[in-house]
């Protein structure tokens, strides 16, 4: 059984549909890549995935469980994670409070949760120094940084990330994609939106390519990136 | 000298009243992103509840001050329920006259069931007030300022030091995000609002046996109070306490030196000043902490 499981997802923003019929699935232990242009509808799908958006027919399952019409609330007790595009990080709140709160869908201690933090840190060594500072101060790399270590304190079993490479220098964007190794190599399984398509099929297991609200293309990573159709489209190279 | 002294310690003991008032208004402005037009009615409420208890059940102050303190948790949850939970999707101007709307209804009802008529209460503590060299000071006025100053502690540490009110905190900066971390947003603002009204009916209890009960008392107070924000900086929590005090003190040395029955005109010509000079307030509004 997959752990997540997409069937024939449509959503709509009021008249305009964004996506048109998705299914997908993420194996328990995969990190998987969702691929597409801007506006193909790649954070719609995390979106509904998370219950910030309800679909307007087809169903989520996640772990068994049928969670489309739940809301995030609940289905990130579920142990379901999203880092959203964006960041979103508490700008008036400190670093340290900002993934203490990334604890809020389970009960915990104040010890367990200084002890979350501190593994974190630990994980995120370029973030330590700035523990105490208000989050409104810092750059756009340790930002991200935050906002996928705010994401691992909810200790999901699978961790959305919508575009962690946004917007940063390519040294940042290595670090954040060996993290996302090292997530994987804790045992949690990723789903990652990119429109850095290079650098996501270099760390994913799979992929899928979105264009308009469809699936196109599905396949293993290292197909995916060695397909002349994914090199034309997304990846910059030139077709045969 | 001995008058400004005194006159001071009575500013600041007004300012405390628009201050408490203030900071409720503050509170919900960042949990809801709508002012709230009700909330002078909150310590007309409280002292409405105590006048209540007191006077006409004869209920000894103590108790009366416990069930108006109760009395303001139903109220602050109902109104969440009533005026702010229906329209929590629409924009923030359906939820603005449903403020406005709640304050016209509360007034109403109290003065069907009640009548027009003001109440005097009698001050918390029995006796006279004592003289510092030539500065009296009047016992109520030291409840106040003293009262006030706690809670502004107490919130601070409550909001700074624990978990709850770190989420509170998160709730108001984002409330999609904080929903996705699993931060329950709909019991947040419920907090919010009951903790908006018991500021606004402690500040009601306190003010009442210096200005007479009456229905209307809010109004003034609410005015005041929604000065003392945009003086302070709107949204900003220091500036709610500081303009409010700030407020207290301008009205007070106003009425003194200048003119009685313009008392109350001196807070908004202060007003408009900040708003054609300085319109973001004295801490300005940390454009960063929205986006």
């Amino acid at each position: 059984m997959p752990l997540l499981e997409l069937r024939n997802v449509r959503v709509s923003y009021g008249r305009v549909e964004a996506l048109s019929g998705i299914s997908l699935m993420v194996e328990e232990g995969e990190i998987v890549a969702l691929l597409g242009a801007n506006g193909a509808g790649k954070s719609t799908t995390l979106r509904t995935i998370s219950g910030m958006m309800a679909p307007t027919s087809g169903e989520v399952v996640f772990a068994g469980q049928r969670i489309s019409g739940l809301g995030p609330e609940k289905i990130v007790r579920l142990g379901l994670s999203h880092v959203a595009e964006g960041r979103r990080i508490f700008p008036g709140l400190t670093v340290r409070d900002n993934i203490m709160l990334g604890a809020s869908n389970r009960r915990a201690t104040r010890r367990e949760l200084n002890a979350d933090v501190e593994e974190m840190f630990a994980l995120f060594p370029d973030i330590r120094p700035f523990a105490d500072t208000l989050c409104w101060k810092l750059s756009g790399g340790q930002l991200q940084m935050a906002a996928v270590a705010r994401g691992l304190t909810a200790r999901p079993k699978l961790l959305l990330l919508d575009e962690p490479s946004l917007g940063l220098a390519p040294l940042i964007i290595q670090k954040v994609f060996e993290v996302i190794r090292e997530i994987q190599r804790r045992g949690t399984t990723v789903l990652l939106v990119e429109q850095n398509a290079n650098m996501a099929l270099s760390v994913a297991d799979r992929g899928y390519v979105l264009e308009t609200g469809l699936l196109k293309l599905s396949g293993k990573a290292s197909d995916l990136a060695a397909s002349d159709e994914i090199r034309a489209a997304y990846l910059g190279g030139r077709a045969a | 000298m001995d008058i400004i002294l005194q006159l001071t310690f009575a500013g600041i003991g007004v300012g405390s009243i628009y201050a408490l008032v203030a900071l409720g208004l503050v509170l919900i402005y960042r949990a809801t992103n709508v002012v709230n037009f009700a909330q002078g009615d909150f310590p007309m409420m409280g002292a409405f509840i105590l006048v209540v208890c007191l006077l006409s059940a004869g209920l000894p102050y103590w108790l009366s001050i416990l069930l108006s303190l109760a009395g303001m948790v139903v109220f602050g949850a109902a109104f969440n329920l009533g005026v702010y939970y229906p329209l929590r999707n629409r924009s923030y101007l359906p939820v603005l006259i449903s403020t406005l709307g709640a304050s016209i209804l509360v007034q109403n009802i109290i003065l069907a069931f009640y009548g027009p008529q003001p109440a005097n209460l009698p001050a918390l503590l029995p006796f006279r007030g004592f003289q510092i060299g030539s500065v009296f000071l009047d016992p109520q006025y030291i409840v106040i300022i003293g009262v006030s100053a706690l809670l502004v502690v107490l919130q601070y540490l409550f909001f700074e030091k624990t978990l709850l009110g770190k989420k509170l905190q998160a709730t108001s900066q984002d409330k999609e995000m904080a929903g996705l971390l699993g931060i329950p947003v709909k019991r947040m603002i419920m907090l919010t609002f009951v903790y908006s009204a018991l500021l606004g009916g402690i500040a009601g209890i306190l003010v009442a046996p210096i200005i007479y009960f009456s229905i209307t008392m809010g109004n003034a107070i609410a005015l005041k109070a929604f000065a003392a924000t945009i003086i302070g900086g709107f949204g900003d929590i220091r500036g709610a306490i500081i303009g409010g005090i700030g407020l207290g003190l301008i009205e007070t040395f106003g009425a003194a030196y200048i003119s009685v029955p313009y008392k109350d005109g001196f807070a908004f010509v202060v007003l408009f000043a900040f708003l054609m000079l300085l319109p973001q307030g004295i801490f300005g509004e940390k454009i960063a902490e929205k986006a």
